[in-house]
């Protein structure tokens, strides 16, 4: 193995790829595109759906509750202090719902005036659409609003007993969330940008992997360059280098993407929470751990798609077990999306793919343990180490490389 | 100058060449005559080290090709038949200057035998071309020059005129003739009488991995008392097959 010889196959590997433009697509501009228009079009749905949801509640009552004492109940006791929540008339409110012409419906129990006056429980249905989101969404909005008229009878109950309205109130709870906003982002930030990085690094070597190997044995143009000069793990090296590259240059792109995101939507980029992540920093060692768990990441990958590439016998072959490998990459990075960055299991440290994922939501969620982010590092070279390994035995067995 | 003895390989139990035997001279074109299937493109691929002997030695000018490949690899040139197998996204140009350098050139001097060998071939107006863009019969000729560019001492060449058209083939059958003329040794593998014929000083009838005879045309046609080669060539094989 010789630098020189892996230098001029590295060189020129990336030159042939820089001119595919399949390859310039889906490595560059699509990252660059796909990560602001998913700002922009789900964050800032989410982040429209919340609103709507909590704005314009119209509710109706249902035929059997249909009476002006209900009504008025509802209107002045009920929903008297939320301006979102609206009563309308209705004749047939069941088809309402279902039409989503109201959000929800409610069913008052018919004696609730006599169960109300002997000071006894009367029921409240609350009628709504499962299949409908802001129909379920609403149901919260409408079950405060008749919280707060219960709490408002027991204390006119206790007033009227002569009690103190605070006998029913040994304590009170006051929650109060330390976290900042910038940190409630990022929260968000480290749920989805892991991910987002992981399946890009899959998908960023892709085209070179697949061309650098499987197409060069479908083009006739692997033969000719086995019979030059450098002995064949150089020849694999300057590919195995160029595949992550590629990788590596998806991930710039996405963060580039990021960026243009956060410039357009600051708000979007919490993926629809709502909170800014401006002002949130993450230490320069930190941030260095997370840039080389991503190469790490990249190479492990580049080493197994090599690997694949070259086991395939046509470049479509080669396609089919790609998707597979990206297919496997991200069933473990789904799975642990939602995984908070506190109770990330101390193995996913050392298992491909989950490590990366647990160090960047380590370095995300703002208390960066950097024991964790070790563990995360020494794994991921032994898994560099061994993909490489693959590749390299792979790339040597003639019956492989010469199958058609 | 190239020396084969008992050379063998084996594919699990497929034996696709069986103790094969041959020497080449200097400056001669020695042709490897044989059916699809024969073990032709095997013995050329261990030749080219691209693969490893299950048994038997290969010496390139004394040089052992399994213990020292890398030596032997920059004295041989190649050249494939069917696809040309040119890098279609680089020009004309970057495809033979990358093999210049894969062999260890410097860049001057690739630079200057380009413009030497495109003068020769007739290739300068399209050496900045892209490969996709150029025709068949230009791509065939910045193969040749790709396999001749760091001024090997032994070629190779497998089936060269595969799927070619007569003219094209003709034009494969001049840069055999022209490699000759500047004292390369030559190995040449076909399935064709008539070019083996036309070009070959000795030629060796391989059938099913084994070579069945070795000589000059003229000795063969003595040695079975025909002056047809395809006749000899079915004598051999026919009965075998």
């Amino acid at each position: 193995m010789r630098l020189k010889d892996i230098w001029i196959v590295f060189k020129k590997e990336v030159k042939d790829i820089s001119r595919d433009k399949r390859t310039l697509l889906i490595s560059i501009l699509v990252p660059m595109l796909v990560i602001p228009l998913l700002n922009i079009f789900v964050g800032g749905g989410i982040e429209n759906l919340q609103k709507e949801i909590n704005q314009n509640v119209i509710i109706a009552l249902s035929k059997e509750s249909k009476t002006i004492d209900v009504k008025n109940m509802v209107e002045k006791e009920i929903i008297k202090d939320n301006e979102n929540i609206k009563l309308v008339e209705c004749e047939d409110p069941l088809r309402a719902l279902n039409s989503g012409d109201v959000r929800l419906v409610i069913d008052i129990d018919k004696d609730y005036k006599i169960k109300l006056r002997e000071g006894k429980p009367f029921e409240i249905k609350i009628l709504y659409d499962k299949s409908n989101t802001k129909s379920e969404g609403s149901i919260w909005i409408l079950s405060s609003a008749i919280e707060k008229f219960n709490n408002n009878m027991v204390e006119k109950r206790i007033v009227s007993a002569g009690l103190d309205k605070n006998i029913l109130k040994p304590s009170i709870i006051k929650e109060e969330n330390v976290a900042d906003k910038t940190k409630n982002g990022a929260g968000m930030l480290a749920t989805f940008l892991p991910i987002i990085i992981v399946v890009l690094l899959t998908v960023g070597g892709v085209p070179a992997a697949t061309d650098l190997v499987a197409g060069e044995k479908e083009r006739n143009t692997l033969e000719p360059l086995l019979t030059t000069r450098p002995g064949r793990i150089s020849i694999l090296i300057g590919k195995y280098m160029t595949v992550t590259l590629f990788s590596f240059i998806t991930v710039v792109a996405s963060v580039i993407g990021i960026f243009v995101g956060f410039l357009i939507n600051p708000n979007a980029l919490s993926i629809g929470s709502g909170e800014q992540i401006s002002g949130f920093s993450i230490p320069v060692p930190a941030i260095i751990f997370s840039i080389i768990l991503a190469i790490a990441l990249g190479m492990t990958f580049a080493g197994l798609q090599i690997a694949l590439s070259t086991y395939a016998k046509s470049f479509k072959e080669a396609q089919i077990y790609l998707s597979f490998l990206m297919i496997a990459a991200m069933v473990p990075a789904y799975a642990n999306m939602f995984t908070q960055p506190n109770d990330i299991p101390l193995y996913s440290f050392f298992v491909p793919v989950l490590n990366t994922i647990a160090g960047f939501k380590v370095v995300l969620s703002g208390n960066i343990n950097y024991l964790y982010l070790f563990y995360a590092f020494g794994s991921s070279i032994i898994h560099v180490v061994l993909s490489l390994a693959i590749a390299v035995r792979m790339f040597g067995k003639e019956k492989v490389l010469f199958r058609s | 100058m190239v020396k084969v003895e008992g050379l063998s390989k084996k594919f699990g139990k497929v034996e696709a060449v069986k103790d094969i035997s041959f020497e080449i001279n200097v400056g001669e074109v020695f042709g490897l005559l044989g059916e699809n299937g024969a073990g032709k493109t095997t013995t050329l691929r261990m030749l080219a080290t691209m693969l490893k002997p299950t048994v038997g030695k290969v010496h390139f000018a004394g040089i052992d090709a399994v213990k020292r490949p890398h030596e032997v690899r920059s004295r041989i040139g190649i050249l494939f038949g069917g696809e040309t197998g040119l890098y279609d996204r680089l020009t004309a140009y970057e495809n033979i200057f990358y093999f210049g350098e894969l062999n260890g050139m410097r860049k001057d001097m690739i630079d200057q035998r380009i413009r030497e060998i495109s003068k020769t071939l007739g290739m300068t107006d399209y050496l900045g071309r892209r490969a996709a863009k150029l025709s068949k019969g230009m791509k065939q000729k910045v193969a040749f020059a790709r396999s001749i560019i760091h001024d090997p001492e032994v070629m190779l060449f497998d089936e060269p005129t595969s799927g070619l058209d007569v003219s094209a083939s003709r034009d494969v059958h001049d840069f055999i003739l022209n490699c000759k003329e500047n004292g390369k040794t030559i190995l040449f593998s076909s399935h064709t009488m008539t070019e083996v014929e036309k070009l070959c000083d000795r030629i060796g009838i391989i059938h099913k991995g084994k070579i069945v005879d070795t000589g000059t045309v003229e000795e063969l046609k003595q040695r079975y008392d025909n002056s047809d080669l395809e006749e000899i060539f079915i004598r051999l094989v026919g009965d075998k097959i």
